[in-house]
């Protein structure tokens, strides 16, 4: 296919672009999204409002682009702790070995031996619940597999025969790191970074869902698509279709672009 | 409400309810079966049985035991399957249902009553004295959801009569006796009788499949008139599946809110019960506040249009809320203001007065009143936002920010909860001249005279103004047509087994 790099960098442009804009607009609306008027309730879908109204009148264009927004701020700071963390600590592990790694690689496969959701809750809880609670919460449960990821590639990279020899040759430590390890462990490191996306989006939802995270007058996606529940009976199908639709697009959208990019930097599969 | 054990139960159960969808979401893919709620299917020949569906909470944890909370506590209801010594009639006074007669001692600390001596338990003993003062003694030792703090001991003089000595006067006993039902003395076992009660009450507990049906059947033997409804079968369901009961013809009443209250069901029509299931705000709060002052209390109380809350949030099924126990005996309409937005923006206006309204989160009627209420104290002059708590914290923040609670019960005992400034309170008011009237009011011999000071104490809160009342929500049930639902009495807070207070009157055209 040789229109992948373009494909890669369409797809990455999108992203970004609906990433900054969501965000922006989520920030823009985040004061109306959640004023109620009740003359306006229980609206379907019209040109005022394209996504329709609930039950206090409020409009849910303007809370699923608030709740999206706020999944998005807590998809990108997660992405970037995890990203930070497990260059740090998978680094660190293979670099150093012995107790370091033993101690890193046990704290890894602790914290992924609990589920992701429970962990989720139990820290946002510790945290005092609220956005902080559900971001830290987030944010601090993702890290591991990246972690895992890099650590066994250092450790791969470490005995190259080119790293071997760079050494010999008497290039220095600092070089040897940015030069040669930093810039073979790009494509991984980029993938994981932008996979987390969607993760931690997902995750964000259901911790919102479940009731754990915000309290039910703040737009975020889990509590749109939790309320909406109550109402499905009563056939007002436009509180769940659009934002739960807006969730899975997001998350394909952050999904397909990191694909694309794992493709596009893979060694074994960029010139396909 | 004895609000510190059930709404956080609420809370976890709605969190419980999305597990359980996720769950159930799961159990589908995997291919299993959802066991069906089963209605019982009649005897050819019995007269048509009845199926009613109540919340997922109105089921008593603890079971039909009188001592571990059946029919007291939060949401008062008729114990059914018990007698009880008295009953509160249909404007809420007391009537008997055991008693014959009952007076107090001149000092109030001694209360007389003669119980009828044609009454068996279903197992045919005979019901006596002894029995009334067990179960008396057995629940104040119990002291599970009801305060018994004011009774010493209950004892029997003879067999059909007893004797209750009090701690302290307590004009309103006979409302107590109205929500405790009577053990059997030869057979009870705290341990088993939850599940196996033995009462003397209209009906008998047939069946009972923990998290989704209870059958009652009519006491063949009960000394009262005969119940007009055989068999009833109480069904458990959370309200998405209740309507859908409805849809499927499953269930000849259930509950329902006025979410639903626009849909229409073939078959049934809606039934609004009225209520005084309030939901008002305290503004009485902590030192410092701008509220600190009853004109600014006053100016909110007479600001808010109640009507309009009433067509936004509940759909039009409710009534304008002035006190905590309005229509009652002892409400005293004083406390009613007009609506008057004016002369309530020249007050507040320009105060830069700023409030957070509190609500529990997850309770979707209160979220919509909190939100109302936002914005019409926005039209006052008043800049208010909102916001969900736990009732984990609702307690200590409703010291600072208002809070939108739910009451209503038919005891006067509420009103002195709310307002005197002794231990059990839930709101920083206190005022002398209250505490006098109502501690006056529970020391009265003479019930009648004890409404009138309630009433007087009303007068002076209706000065102060701690807490500005809403609404009273209507209670909200589909029945099926050819279905009558006797004559209800207010209901209270809870949207549970009060429908079925008179189940036993109702009737099939």
């Amino acid at each position: 296919m040789k229109n992948r790099r373009r494909n890669t960098l369409f797809f990455i442009i999108l992203a970004g672009t609906a990433l900054c804009s969501v965000t922006l607009a989520g920030g823009l609306l985040y004061e109306g999204a959640a004023a109620a008027d009740f003359a306006q309730k229980n609206l379907p879908p019209c040109p005022a409002h394209p996504f329709g109204t609930d039950w206090m009148g409020r409009d849910m264009l303007r809370r699923t682009l608030a709740g999206l927004s706020l999944s998005v701020r807590v998809g990108g700071l997660t992405a970037a702790v995890s990203a930070a963390a497990a260059l740090v600590l998978g680094g660190a592990a293979a670099a150093f070995g012995g107790w370091v790694d033993a101690l890193i690689s046990w704290i890894t496969d602790l914290v992924m031996g609990i589920p992701h959701i429970l962990l989720i809750i139990l820290i946002s809880i510790a945290c005092g619940r609220g956005l902080w609670g559900v971001t830290i919460g987030v944010a601090l449960s993702h890290w591991t597999s990246l972690a895992r990821l890099i650590r066994g590639e250092v450790l791969q990279l470490k005995g190259a025969p080119y790293l071997q020899l760079a050494r010999r040759l008497g290039v220095s430590r600092g070089r040897l790191v940015k030069n040669h390890l930093l810039l073979h462990l790009m494509p991984q490191f980029l993938t994981g970074l932008i996979l987390q996306f969607p993760h931690a989006i997902l995750h964000e939802a259901s911790v919102t869902f479940l009731g754990f995270g915000l309290s039910p007058e703040q737009p975020a996606i889990g509590i749109i698509l939790a309320e909406s529940m109550g109402y499905l009976t009563t056939g007002r199908w436009w509180l769940a279709l659009f934002p739960g639709l807006s969730l899975v697009g997001a998350v394909m959208l952050f999904a397909l672009a990191g694909e694309r990019l794992r493709l596009l930097l893979s060694p074994a599969t960029a010139q396909d | 409400m004895t609000p510190r054990a059930a709404p956080s139960r609420l809370n976890r159960e709605v969190s419980m309810k999305k597990t359980l969808f996720l769950l159930f979401a799961l159990s589908l893919l995997a291919g299993c079966q959802h066991r069906p709620v089963g209605t019982f299917s009649p005897d050819p020949g019995t007269s048509k049985p009845l199926t009613v569906v109540l919340p997922t909470t109105a089921e008593p944890a603890a079971g039909f035991d009188p001592a571990f909370g059946w029919g007291a506590g939060e949401h008062v209801h008729e114990p059914l399957i018990q007698s009880t010594l008295t009953v509160t009639n249909a404007d809420l006074t007391i009537g008997y249902d055991l008693a014959d007669s009952m007076e107090v001692s001149g000092d109030g600390l001694t209360w007389t009553v003669k119980i009828r001596d044609d009454v068996k338990f279903t197992d045919g003993e005979p019901l006596t004295a002894e029995d009334v003062a067990f179960t008396y003694n057995t629940v104040k030792a119990a002291s599970s959801v009801s305060d018994f703090t004011m009774l010493d001991y209950a004892e029997a003089a003879d067999g059909t009569t007893v004797l209750f000595h009090m701690t302290r006067p307590f004009s309103i006993w006979p409302y107590t006796m109205a929500i405790t039902g009577i053990l059997p003395e030869h057979s009870y076992d705290p341990a088993s009788y939850g599940a196996n009660p033995i009462g003397s009450g209209r009906y008998i507990l047939q069946q009972w499949d923990r998290g989704q049906q209870v059958i009652l059947e009519a006491n063949p033997a009960y000394y009262g008139a005969q119940p007009r409804m055989e068999q009833v079968t109480i069904l458990f369901m959370e309200e998405d599946a209740a309507f859908l009961a409805v849809q499927a013809g499953q269930a000849d009443l259930a509950y329902t809110s006025a979410a639903y209250s626009d849909q229409g069901v073939n078959g049934f029509s809606l039934l609004s019960v009225r209520t005084v299931d309030n939901r008002g705000i305290n503004i009485a709060l902590a030192d410092g506040s701008p509220l600190d002052a009853p004109a600014v209390r006053a100016a909110i109380n007479r600001g808010i249009d109640r009507q309009a809350m009433i067509d936004h949030v509940l759909n039009g099924y409710g009534t304008p809320a002035y006190s905590v126990c309005d229509e009652l005996p002892w409400y005293n309409p004083v406390s009613e203001v007009a609506y008057d937005p004016e002369g309530s923006r020249a007050v507040l206006n320009g105060k830069g007065i700023s409030l957070t309204v509190h609500y529990p989160a997850g309770d979707s009627v209160r979220q919509g009143l909190a939100a109302e209420l936002a914005n019409q104290l926005g039209e006052l002059g008043i800049e208010a936002d909102i916001k969900g708590v736990g009732w984990d914290t609702a307690y200590d923040d409703a010291r600072y920010n208002p809070l939108i609670w739910g009451w209503g019960t038919h005891t006067p005992m509420e009103l002195y909860n709310l307002h005197h400034s002794g231990p059990t309170q839930y709101v920083l008011y206190s005022s002398k001249a209250v505490d006098a009237y109502m501690d006056q009011a529970l020391a009265c011999t003479d019930l009648e005279e004890s409404y009138a000071l309630w009433q007087q104490a009303q007068e002076e809160i209706a000065r102060d103004v701690p807490w500005v009342w809403l609404v009273n929500v209507d209670h909200l049930y589909w029945v099926r047509g050819g279905l009558h639902v006797a004559e209800q009495k207010l209901h209270p807070h809870g949207h549970g087994w009060s429908i079925v207070n008179n189940v036993d009157q109702w009737s099939w055209e």
